[in-house]
């Protein structure tokens, strides 16, 4: 949270441009601090639980890992996801947003938080104790999907067109990838336990 | 066949009326960026079926094809590069055509870190399988980025179901250069194949008779 903070307070003060530029383009620096900042909070979600034994004993126990990785990445998005969602509508407040759209705003960041988040969590479930370079390199590409529609939708935002569409289509997305992402997670750590 | 399309394309076809000779690059441009996209395609099929069915040959199809791939996509961003110096006035841009395309580049050198990270190979064919079935996400968005953003990209001159919007005198050299690198990189992935398979069966029978 402290980073994305640092960012969003650090890029203007490190660029001299006048509000009206800064408001044209303050969303980008909130899209990648939000990338940024989901990368690294998720940066070892189950590398602890792995050399502990903590994985092993539960694969053990439960033979799977489905429900496990559902409640991660659950608790991950309530903690840390959702305040960083408020702190980037806070900001965007700050930089010429509607009033009116603030709720908007945090909605859209939380939900692209919850699709990050699973996505880096993949990541993490690959890489698992192999260095953040390997999860940049092997989640950054599937996050494409995610930074194309939470543009799209900041976009919707700002011109105050087709929000509602975009909206659910995130939703949509969110309750599907959250279903069928932690499968897939627990798949990957399966493959590392066995 | 390669040569036979390159030395048409490059020294008979005419000039384009408003990029001159520089539209040339088509030849290497197209064939390229086509199979960089069409190799990460057959890799998500072997990887479903390494996934689905335990078929290992799968996999290592897949550790084979992917530098392939890899190659042939630098091969494809580095001709467009050299082709928007002197149509576009810049050699990169960040456009949503190239930008994807630099994503699918990444998306080869991760399945090759990530396959290169782990000693067990039974767990990296694995984890690299998982990993290539969700980045095939990638593959329509790179091939409809064109129409779904205003880009400096032109959108597709030749499409299988709606024709071509090219001249025939520069149409048939491409064609023949998209099959002939087709045919060439087919038969670079049998070499490469061939060797990572012999390699990694090292220690079995039929290997050492083989040999």
């Amino acid at each position: 949270m402290l980073i994305m903070i640092l960012v969003l307070t650090a890029f203007p003060l490190s660029i001299d441009i006048s509000q009206f530029d800064l408001e044209k383009f303050y969303f980008s620096i909130i899209v990648v601090s939000l990338l940024m900042t989901s990368f690294l909070a998720t940066e070892g979600m189950f590398e602890e639980d792995f050399e502990d034994g903590s994985l092993e004993q539960e694969f053990l126990v439960e033979q799977d890992f489905y429900k496990i990785v559902l409640s991660k990445i659950f608790v991950y998005v309530c903690f840390i996801g959702v305040p960083i969602a408020l702190i980037g509508a806070i900001f965007s407040f700050a930089n010429g947003v509607a009033i009116g759209s603030f709720m908007n705003v945090f909605f859209i960041l939380s939900l692209s938080n919850l699709l990050l988040f699973n996505v880096f969590a993949f990541g993490n479930a690959l890489s698992i104790n192999k260095g953040a370079m390997l999860g940049v390199l092997t989640t950054l590409p599937l996050a494409l999907p995610v930074i194309i529609l939470l543009g799209t939708a900041i976009r919707s935002i700002q011109y105050e067109d087709g929000f509602l569409e975009i909206s659910s289509l995130m939703i949509g997305l969110g309750f599907l990838i959250s279903a069928i992402m932690p499968l897939i997670i627990s798949t990957a750590l399966k493959t590392h336990i066995d | 066949m390669l040569i036979v399309g390159w030395v048409w394309g490059l020294l008979f076809a005419p000039q384009d009326a408003i990029q001159g000779n520089s539209y040339r690059i088509i030849f290497l441009h197209v064939p390229a960026v086509i199979y960089a996209e069409l190799i990460y395609f057959f890799m998500a099929l072997c990887a479903l079926m390494h996934l689905v069915w335990r078929v290992k040959l799968a996999a290592y199809l897949i550790k084979s094809a992917a530098p392939i791939g890899a190659m042939i996509t630098f091969v494809g961003l580095f001709s467009g590069s050299v082709w928007g110096i002197p149509t576009w006035g810049t050699w990169w841009q960040w456009d949503a055509r190239i930008t994807s395309t630099l994503i699918l580049f990444i998306m080869y050198l991760g399945i090759l870190t990530l396959h290169g990270s782990f000693s067990n190979l039974e767990k990296s064919d694995r984890l690299m399988s998982i990993l290539v079935v969700i980045g095939v996400v990638n593959i329509p968005i790179i091939k409809k980025s064109v129409d779904w953003w205003s880009t400096l990209h032109q959108p597709a001159s030749i499409s299988v179901s709606g024709g071509s919007s090219i001249d025939p005198s520069m149409l048939y050299p491409l064609l023949i250069s998209i099959i002939g690198l087709g045919f060439t990189l087919i038969s670079l992935g049998i070499l490469s194949s061939r060797s990572y398979i012999l390699g990694r069966e090292k220690n079995k029978k039929w290997v050492s008779e083989y040999v």
